[in-house]
């Protein structure tokens, strides 16, 4: 729609030509023709955060005009030339841009300005000015300070300490002093500034994912004619990733009912994948495990941000040869492990440093195929380490006393070795002090027990042994 | 072994207990490992009744001499040794049994240090084959797993002295360890025996220990996992405990070796060296040969009847002391600086004796001030080597070390070590990471202590800069910062001493371990000053005296001049000139009483000869302070209180100053002849001075002296005011030996700045970084005397300041390229030599003739001194930007690119922004001040200039604003900052009392600019503002680059 709007309000190049009278010294950017009379919005994200906000209000300039083009962090650039009309004037267009920023809740700078580069600066001094003539611009742009542009604080620097400070004092340099003390690429950017030099910008392409919405011609119950249905779609997303190199980790199927509300199914992989097929069979485990509210009238397919993907190596060796390791194998039992159980069913273990038996394990994310490697790090077991249970209580647990020795389920335990001393945990309000022991109890179960090094010295069970 | 606990086992069965020696003990010298103090743990040792305690520091005695001396106390045997980690993986402890194994200890140990970089070692097991270290028995640490071939290794080297040392630190495993272990040690025929692997003296250090290792590995605690230590076992456990953990045989065989080890660090001998004595000739004939030739000298006329008694009876009393060799070391090294040009001077105990003035280590002329009793300064019943100190020119001292070096050789001659403690600052930033903390949230966290802030004030001053200390992490930091500079504070690493020599007649090294330091060609033994003078071993201090340099460059300079022939001493003596001078307190630059506080004591004490300037010196200390000695000394002076004496015995020790104990020889004499004291007790009394600080020791003798006094009739109010004074001393004692030597000075620079102004101020400027005060100041104050100071200018100035001779005959000063920020000395060289050759006609010529980089030319142009060549700074930089690099090899450019761009459109820069750039380069501006510019704001705000302040008179409530130019917090001055403020037309001295600078605590740090409301105090001709409200107005300076300086 925009593109139409563009192509029916553009005026003619051209514009208004005055050559040598736009600055009369010949300072190392008095610009000769304006490429082509073109009008530039520029809106600085003044608020903290930019970064993200940019990107959506990129989105939204597309209603203005196609040739958006972002400067980030925090600036936003649209030729507007040819929007004008349709929104009564730069006060229109003015009011509607600053509507759509004040919908994102973020505070802006809007300035107008026959270069890209000028409306930019200016929005950056927070001159919220409109220089519709090229005529005025280079008298608007000489009070600004040159930090507005950005440059190296060594470039900064050193022209301060000639007294160059702003714009216009930079301007009125010699061209070719300038460009042998500062470099041409500054020279380029005052010029592009003036618009003595073409200042092409790529425009913005806003980030996609995959959506594919069908509606069902007839209601379906049994989960393989769900699936069966989906056949499209997933046509549609193989298509999708083909043409961008690109791979996902996560899809989410939307199911849509007469009245119940839409029955969301999400399928999370452990590696980027693009295989189709492969993933409409992982789909089905968990859709074949949900419980349908209604009969299903559509569907809709969303995938996460795609990211690229290069199709899967084939190794050399076989697994358990010559170091061929489980590769896509281990990826597929866990993708279909949690396809089964749930994504957060499954994690992986590691050991972590540390003397408290309760900090000395922990559970991580399940290794990816690429990160395979690295997980396998744990520490070489102490001397200690031999003496530990592998099946330790979550909490440990209160044993009676008598005597001073523990029991447990009505009769004594027999402790046997020596204490292992543990004080440790002090920096995080977790401090530990026991003397652990292993124990037997009556049916000859051995148990890893401690008793508190404080008062009341009370006696725990914390582990059992295999 | 206990093989079931005992939860209610009795710990008191006194007699039966086994008697035990803890054989490997890491004291906190093994710096972030050991968490207690050597005294703490001999005197944890002690209480548990233990035999003996071995200080085993990892590779270092650093500990030894602390633990000596607290063992001494104790009475508990302290054996000497150090832990061994050997690059392989192997660790021993080696234990000193006798002196020649102490010796090959030290030797080991040094081999280890010099073979790294400063604070670590590297040993492997070559170095154990190279110096075996015989004499020591080896303990030998197994790993987790006892490594068999480790001790087969050490067995085959150190049979008979190896043992097996079994750490039983409830691993869980110790029973199956001790089991390995003894039939590893059977099988190889080695004893065992019990250890401790101790690294603090009780369990509840285990948080400081767990803290100092995650400094070491620069992790957070609860990143280091397993490397921290899994219980805190490793403490001085008690003997019951180790009863029921070890066999019986094993702690008996540690007493058993601990009585072997005969080694205590009272038989080290220091031994002179033997070179100072031609061949053929007698140490002491030699000195008295020395002594008369320079009598002769000294005295052309031949020397005085009664000199030449008080020289024989100096000689005889340093032959009875067998002093020579001191005597003859000092005299070589300062004959060596004669003959280099270098100046020197000596000060003292022994340094104001006739046999130094005639040997030149000093020029103080026994005649000119008060006779001087040699006793004094060196005493038959102190056994102590007499202490000299000298002075040289800081910038050639080095020469000086140098030459001892290669005298002496490295393995004989190093520098004494200073301990560097935790200060609340870097204990809050090295814990801060402990805990986590970002490097930059450790630095706030730092931050937030000024230099002047004590330990106790840690809480406080977090709480006041909005950090919770309810919050559970700080609960847990704040005890830890609190040990860690808790007196005597928590070593941390060793540096270099500044100047104090160890020369050793045999291997150094077979004394104390040497080790580098961070400058290259700097070695430093392992013990400090303190720890030196504990043991009695000789060390002369070479240190380096700014004001030496400066003198040397203005007697140069004058005489340069003028073709006069003024040298250090001998000026025109007493000149009333100079006295008129110093009596108006115009003495900015001179040395010693330019400070302040002097400042502010001479219109009162009002010099009038060189002796007035010995008490001078001496008397703007926290000792005469502390001791309420100061008013009564000034009204005696000026006859508003009769001179008297409190008793008869004092009178020959006070009559010199009035009285009055200014001195802190005096108040020993005092300690003798009215306590009752004798000299050896007045001597221990005397160190406890220089120490209590370290080790709070000075309280038994306040009793002593209290009533030492009572018995013969003095007033308590006086003894105590005496007692005071020595407190004071603790901090900053000053000795008229040392006071004598400086006054020496004050004089010959006092002289020079009332005669030769110019010169004087030149050859401080390039004498800086010295004194009190920065280039500003002088340069200020010289024009205020009518010097004209010319600008820097690259096509006139040299490196240093020089003297231009004026029209009128008088000399100009010359400001150096020296003074430009950032400009390259050898750059300069090249500029100064290419203009030499023709003058500069244009900045590119400049550049291109001198090859001088941007960075050089930038700094002159920032400088203004191409004013000449280009005109103002903007275009100077233009011009300078616009230089291309010249290739090598290739023709210089002339004038190329550069001529054809025509001159650029540059405006010219604002006074203000001249004034600022002149401070940013410079440091000082001959433009106007800067607040003259802001004076129409400041005057719209009601401040009034510091001129019209003295027209207030006392009393009265005034308002001024001036840039700090100083900040102080004088040890003595409970709480009290000094500040000294400067506008335009002139300084204004404020005191600020405690409570005003917590409530405006930031103002009074941070400003720059600093307005002040307050009430004037005008006394004696010397006015202060007594501030009641700080306000900072630094925004008004802009981007003016003033640094205060700031003194401790």
């Amino acid at each position: 729609m925009a593109l139409q709007l563009r192509s029916a309000w553009v005026r003619p190049a051209g514009g208004p030509r005055r050559r040598a009278s736009l600055h009369a010294s010949p300072g190392p950017s008095a610009p000769a023709v304006p490429a082509a009379a073109e009008l530039w919005a520029a809106v600085h994200l003044t608020g903290p955060d930019p970064g993200e906000k940019l990107q959506r209000l990129a989105l939204r300039a597309q209603a203005f005009t196609p040739r958006v083009s972002l400067e980030p962090p925090d600036g936003l650039l649209l030729e507007v030339q040819g929007s004008l009309q349709l929104f009564a004037g730069v006060t229109g267009l003015r009011a509607a841009v600053t509507q759509q920023c004040r919908r994102l809740g973020t505070a802006v700078v809007l300035a107008f300005a026959p270069t890209s580069l000028a409306a930019l600066t200016l929005a950056r001094a927070g001159r919220a000015l409109a220089v519709t003539e090229p005529a005025q611009l280079i008298g608007r742009l000489a009070p600004l300070p040159l930090a507005t542009l950005r440059w190296p604080d060594e470039i900064l620097g050193r022209l301060a300490r000639m007294g160059v400070r702003t714009i216009g004092a930079a301007l009125r340099l010699p061209r070719a002093g300038f460009a042998r003390r500062f470099g041409v690429a500054q020279l380029a950017v005052l010029d592009k500034l003036t618009g003595r030099a073409p200042d092409p910008r790529a425009a913005h392409r806003p980030r996609e994912r995959f959506r594919h919405r069908c509606a069902f011609t007839c209601e379906l119950e049994s989960h393989a004619a769900i699936l069966a249905a989906l056949a499209p779609a997933f046509a549609a997303l193989g298509s999708f990733l083909e043409a961008r190199q690109c791979g996902i980790v996560e899809l989410e199927c939307l199911l849509a009912h007469r009245h119940a509300p839409p029955t969301s199914c999400v399928l999370r992989l452990a590696a980027p994948a693009a295989d189709v097929e492969r993933l409409a069979q992982l789909l089905a485990e968990p859709l074949s495990a949900l419980t349908l509210p209604e009969p299903v009238r559509g569907c809709q397919l969303r995938s996460s941000v795609p990211v690229p993907y290069a199709p899967d190596r084939e190794s050399l060796w076989q697994p358990g040869e010559h170091g061929g390791g489980l590769t896509s194998e281990a990826c597929g039992l866990i993708e279909r492990l949690r396809a089964r159980l749930g994504p957060d069913a499954i994690h992986g273990l590691a050991l972590l440093e540390g003397h408290r038996p309760e900090q000395a394990w922990g559970a991580t994310d399940p290794p990816a195929a690429a990160g395979r490697g690295s997980a396998a790090t744990g520490r070489t077991g102490s001397r200690a380490a031999a003496h530990r249970p592998l099946w330790l209580l979550p909490v440990p647990l209160s044993l009676s006393v008598r005597d001073g020795l523990p029991r447990r389920r009505g009769s004594g335990l027999r402790l046997s070795g020596e204490p292992e001393r543990i004080e440790s945990g002090w920096w995080d309000g977790g401090e530990i002090a026991r003397d652990y022991y292993t124990a037997t109890d009556l049916h000859g179960v051995r148990l890893w027990v401690f008793r508190e090094r404080a008062a009341p010295h009370g006696w725990y069970l914390h582990g059992v042994f295999g | 072994m206990a093989l079931h606990p005992t939860p209610c086992g009795g710990e008191s069965r006194g007699a039966q207990l086994p008697a035990y020696a803890e054989l490997h003990c890491l004291s906190n010298f093994t710096f972030l490992r050991g968490a207690s103090h050597p005294h703490e743990l001999i005197e944890r040792a002690d209480a548990l009744g233990y035999t003996a305690l071995a200080i085993t520091d990892e590779c270092s005695v650093a500990g030894a001499v602390r633990a000596h001396m607290a063992a001494k106390n104790r009475r508990l045997k302290l054996i000497v040794g150090a832990e061994l980690r050997l690059e392989c993986g192997l660790k021993c402890v080696a234990l000193a049994i006798d002196r020649a194994g102490y010796g090959r200890l030290c030797r080991l140990i040094t081999r280890a240090r010099r073979a790294a970089g400063k604070g670590r070692y590297a040993l492997t097991r070559a170095d154990l084959d190279a110096v075996p270290p015989e004499g020591c028995f080896i303990l030998w640490l197994p790993g987790e797993r006892a490594d068999a071939a480790e001790a087969r290794w050490l067995a085959e080297r150190f049979a008979g002295r190896l043992r097996i040392a079994v750490e039983l630190l409830r691993a869980g495993d110790d029973g199956a360890r001790l089991a390995a272990l003894r039939s590893l040690g059977g099988e190889l025929g080695v004893p065992l025996l019990a250890s401790g692997d101790v690294h603090m003296h009780v369990r509840a250090r285990q948080r400081l220990q767990d803290a100092l290792t995650a400094i070491r590995l620069g992790v957070p605690v609860a990143a280091a996992g397993s490397r921290l230590y899994p219980n805190g076992e490793r403490y001085l456990r008690e003997r019951a405990r180790l009863a029921r953990l070890y066999p019986p045989e094993l702690l008996a065989a540690t007493v058993e070796l601990a009585a072997e080890c005969r080694f205590s660090l009272d038989e080290l001998r220091y031994e002179y060296p033997r070179e100072l004595v031609p061949p053929g000739e007698t140490p002491a004939g030699y000195l008295r040969r020395l002594t008369y030739a320079g009598a002769r000298r000294r005295w052309p006329d031949g020397v005085p009847v009664s000199e030449r008694a008080a020289i024989e009876h100096e000689l005889a009393l340093i032959a009875e002391l067998g002093y020579e060799p001191y005597f003859l070391t000092v005299h070589d090294i300062v004959a060596y600086a004669r003959s280099r040009g270098i100046l020197c001077q000596g000060r003292g105990s022994a340094a104001n004796s006739r046999v130094c003035y005639c040997l030149g280590v000093t020029s103080v002329d026994p005649q000119r001030g008060a006779a001087l009793l040699f006793e004094r300064f060196i005493s038959r019943e102190r056994n102590e080597p007499p202490d000299i100190d000298i002075d040289f020119e800081h910038e050639r001292r080095e020469e000086v070390l140098q030459y001892v070096y290669g005298k002496y050789g490295r393995e004989r001659a190093a520098l004494a070590a200073t301990v560097i403690m935790y200060r609340p600052r870097s204990a809050l930033r090295d814990l801060g990471k402990a805990f986590g903390l970002t490097p930059a949230e450790s630095a706030r966290l730092a931050q937030v202590m000024q230099w002047w802030d004590g330990s106790t004030a840690i809480g406080e001053r977090l709480r006041a800069a909005g950090f919770d200390t309810g919050s559970a992490w700080l609960e847990r930091l704040l005890p830890l910062a609190a040990e860690l500079v808790a007196f005597p504070g928590f070593p941390r690493h060793l540096s270099q001493h500044v100047g104090g020599f160890v020369i050793a007649r045999g291997l150094l090294e077979e004394l104390v371990p040497v080790e580098n330091a961070a400058m290259a060609d700097r070695t430093v033994v392992q013990w400090d000053k303190d720890d030196l003078n504990d043991l009695g071993l000789l060390k002369v201090d070479l240190l380096a005296l700014g004001m030496l340099s400066a003198l040397k460059r203005a007697f140069t300079l004058v005489n340069d001049y003028r073709g006069t022939h003024h040298a250090l001493g001998e000026l025109p003596a007493e000149d009333p000139h100079v006295y008129d001078m110093i009596c108006r307190a115009d003495t900015i630059g001179v040395f010693q009483i330019e400070s302040r506080a002097q400042m502010a004591m001479l219109p009162r004490l009002k010099p009038r000869c060189y002796y007035d300037l010995v008490i001078e010196v001496a008397i703007v200390r926290p000792g005469p302070i502390q001791g309420d000695m100061v008013h009564p000394y000034l009204r005696r002076r000026c006859g508003a209180e009769p001179v008297d004496y409190p008793g008869e015995e004092v009178r020959a020790v006070l009559h010199r100053t009035l009285g009055v104990p200014i001195f802190q020889e005096q108040v020993m004499q005092i300690a003798i002849v009215a306590a009752g004291f004798t000299p050896g007790e007045a001597d221990a009394l005397r160190r406890a001075m220089g120490a209590w600080k370290r080790t709070g020791g000075l309280d038994p003798f306040r009793e002593r002296l209290l009533t030492g006094m009572r018995d013969k009739g003095y007033p308590d109010e006086y003894a105590d005011r005496i007692y005071r004074q020595m407190e004071g001393f603790g901090d900053y004692g000053f000795p008229e030996s040392h006071s004598l030597s400086f006054a020496l000075l004050v004089y010959d620079s006092a002289w020079l700045k009332c005669y030769e102004p110019a010169a004087f101020t030149c050859a401080l400027l390039n004498s800086q970084p010295m004194g009190f005060y920065a280039p500003a100041q002088l340069v200020r104050d010289a024009r205020a005397h009518g010097v004209e100071v010319r600008a820097v200018d690259a096509c006139v100035s040299s490196w240093d300041s020089t003297l231009e001779r004026r029209a009128d005959g008088a000399p100009a000063l010359r400001m150096g390229l020296r003074l430009v920020k950032s400009l390259s000395r050898a750059g300069a060289d090249r500029l100064i030599a290419a203009r030499s050759a023709q003058p500069f006609t244009s900045v590119a010529d400049l550049a291109a003739r001198s090859r001088l980089d941007r960075g050089d030319l930038e700094a002159l142009a920032a400088a203004g001194a191409f004013a000449s060549l280009s005109g103002n700074r903007h275009l100077a930089f233009w011009e300078v930007a616009g230089t291309e690099r010249p290739l090598p090899l290739a023709p210089a450019p002339r004038q190329g690119a550069a001529s054809t761009e025509g001159r650029p459109l540059l405006s010219a820069p604002s006074e203000g922004e001249e004034i600022c750039a002149d401070y940013a380069s410079l440091g000082l501006t001959l433009g106007r001040h800067p607040l003259a510019l802001l004076r129409p704001r400041l005057a719209a705000a009601s401040l009034a200039p510091a001129s019209e302040l003295g027209r207030a008179g006392h009393g009265a409530a005034v308002r001024t604003a001036g840039i700090v130019l100083m900040r102080q917090r004088p040890a003595a001055a409970s709480g009290v900052t000094f500040l000294t403020l400067e506008d335009e037309s002139g300084q204004v001295n404020v005191i600020v009392w405690e409570r005003i600078g917590e409530r405006d605590r930031r103002a009074l740090i941070e400003s720059r600019l600093l307005e002040v409301h307050g009430e004037l105090q005008c006394q004696d001709g010397v006015t202060h503002l007594i501030a009641r409200r700080l306000i900072d107005r630094t925004p008004l300076l802009g981007e003016l680059l003033t640094r205060s300086r700031d003194f401790h």
